[in-house]
């Protein structure tokens, strides 16, 4: 009894790293967008070279495991270039650079599905490259991604469970403290499991509503 | 006064030689018909007149101005010609008024009103009616989608319509509506270069015809001049289209 009734103590604990969580999935999502935008209209329009040199980053975010990735920025290179960056700043940083080669994917393979022929019939109307990139490729590109963002949500997610390998105070990291403790498991992790659960939903419930309302009339998705 | 002017226009693409040497000139108010078999460069010698299929040689003027000069602006150029594609391609995020606005807006810096004013009168030019106005394009049929287009070019002020194909996409039955409305334009003076595969069509429609084959002009005249054409390559392939039903070529 007294086990459980400390285990209640612990709850709102555990919920703040709700915070901390948001704060990685939030921030990473971000600056994934910051970074995977340009790079996916750089990758979709601009020059072979600068597409080689882009890939390069790309490759190298999408095939480093995520624990790699984090702990070569925090100890490694960060340092090396003079910051010191606590592990919260250097996760999202890092999050955030890996969501950005994800998700220039995303918006490559949605640029690259609004049909050639309308970027033609743009040019021909005296559209420059900078216009036509702007009112028709993105406003149909953004539309398209919300799908594949909104599982790039759930899956930035999950991975910030990883940050607690830099002490992050993370929904994960608070359980293990929780778990350590009051030598208790089941109910720790499993409050945690439903905290992501409940996170994974709702986010991906407001995306899905976010893509009802932004529906094209008359378009079916997927049969272009 | 000659408006568009081709000279001795060069394409190849790999090692298939597309266009071998086409020239052409439109005079204000005119209407010419381009004629051809599938293959015969149609599409390419169009794009080519405003750059968007850049020539290998040859050389095209719009209105006085050489748009192959390597210092020309490219982009206001384009605007003086009205481009009407073979395939249905409206931009799909907007609805009908909102593709004819976007190019006013966008392009030529005119305020909002003042292009939702131009935008309805022009598609009224073309026969689409209010209740359309907001329709996206996944919502209209395939004529109405080509009218959209047509008001689309027409609405920048073009000194030229090139309409490639317009009613090739269409099933059959939603070409007349398209037909007429260029027919429509064409009567009113607006200079007309037009591909099609419709005979009849280009006979009543063309102040001149001229018969494309393998990337080169092989003839043309009048429609009357044409028919009775002595040049064997130009009576077969009119023969071979007379022949065909509806004088469509497919
Ligand atoms: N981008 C391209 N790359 C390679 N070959 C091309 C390209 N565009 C056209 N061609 C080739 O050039 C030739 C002429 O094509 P074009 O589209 O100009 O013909 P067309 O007269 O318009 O025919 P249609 O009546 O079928 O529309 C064809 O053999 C075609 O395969
Ligand atoms: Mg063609």
């Amino acid at each position: 009894m007294t086990y459980i009734y400390s285990l209640f103590q612990y709850i709102p604990f555990i919920a703040e790293g709700v915070l901390w969580t948001a704060s990685l999935v939030l921030g990473g999502l971000g600056i994934g967008f910051i970074i995977g935008l340009p790079l996916a209209i750089a990758q979709s329009f601009g020059g072979k070279k600068l597409g080689k040199v882009l890939n390069a980053y790309v490759w190298f975010f999408r095939g480093t495991p995520l624990l790699v990735l984090l702990s070569l920025f925090y100890w490694a290179i960060f340092p090396s270039f003079g910051f010191k960056l606590d592990p919260l700043k250097t996760s999202i940083l890092v999050l955030g650079m890996r969501s950005g080669a994800y998700q220039s994917q995303i918006f490559k393979d949605s640029i690259k599905s609004v049909d050639y022929g309308q970027i033609l019939a743009a040019k021909a109307i005296g559209m420059t490259q900078r216009k036509l990139i702007l009112y028709i490729v993105l406003p149909q590109a953004l539309r398209i991604s919300i799908p594949a963002w909104s599982n790039e949500y759930a899956v930035i997610l999950k991975d910030s469970a990883i940050c607690f390998a830099l002490g992050v105070m993370e929904i994960l990291t608070r359980v293990r403290y929780v778990s350590t403790a009051t030598g208790l498991a089941l109910i720790p992790y499993l409050f945690a499991g439903i905290l992501f659960f409940v996170l994974t939903f709702s986010g991906t419930g407001i995306m899905d509503f976010i893509h009802k309302r932004t529906r094209i009339p008359g378009m079916v998705e997927g049969l272009r | 006064m000659i408006v568009l002017r081709a000279e001795d226009v060069w394409k190849r693409y790999d090692d298939t030689i597309v266009l071998r040497g086409v020239s052409l000139n439109l005079k204000k108010g005119e209407t010419k018909v381009i004629m051809g078999p599938s293959g015969a460069g149609k599409t390419t010698f169009l794009k080519c007149l405003n750059l968007l299929v850049k020539p290998d040689k040859g050389r095209i003027w719009i209105d006085g101005e050489e748009i192959t000069s390597p210092k020309a602006d490219i982009t206001r150029l384009r605007q003086k010609i009205g481009f009407v594609f073979q395939e249905l391609n409206l931009f799909h995020h907007l609805t009908a008024i909102g593709n004819v606005m976007i190019g006013l807006t966008k392009v030529k810096g005119m305020s909002k009103s003042d292009a939702l004013k131009k935008a309805k009168e022009t598609l009224k030019r073309v026969h689409i009616e209010e209740e359309l106005w907001r329709k996206y394009p996944a919502q209209l049929s395939g004529g109405q989608k080509q009218r959209v287009a047509i008001a689309r070019a027409l609405a920048m002020d073009p000194i030229v319509m090139l309409y490639d194909e317009p009613t090739s996409a269409l099933d059959p039955g939603l070409s007349s509506e398209v037909l007429l409305v260029i027919k429509e334009l064409s009567e009113r003076g607006i200079t007309s270069l037009i591909v099609t595969h419709e005979l009849g069509f280009a006979y009543e429609v063309a102040d001149e015809i001229v018969v494309m084959n393998r990337g080169r002009i092989i003839g043309g005249g009048s429609p009357e001049e044409l028919r009775n054409a002595k040049n064997d390559e130009v009576r077969n392939l009119l023969n071979k289209w007379n022949g065909l039903k509806d004088g469509v070529l497919v």
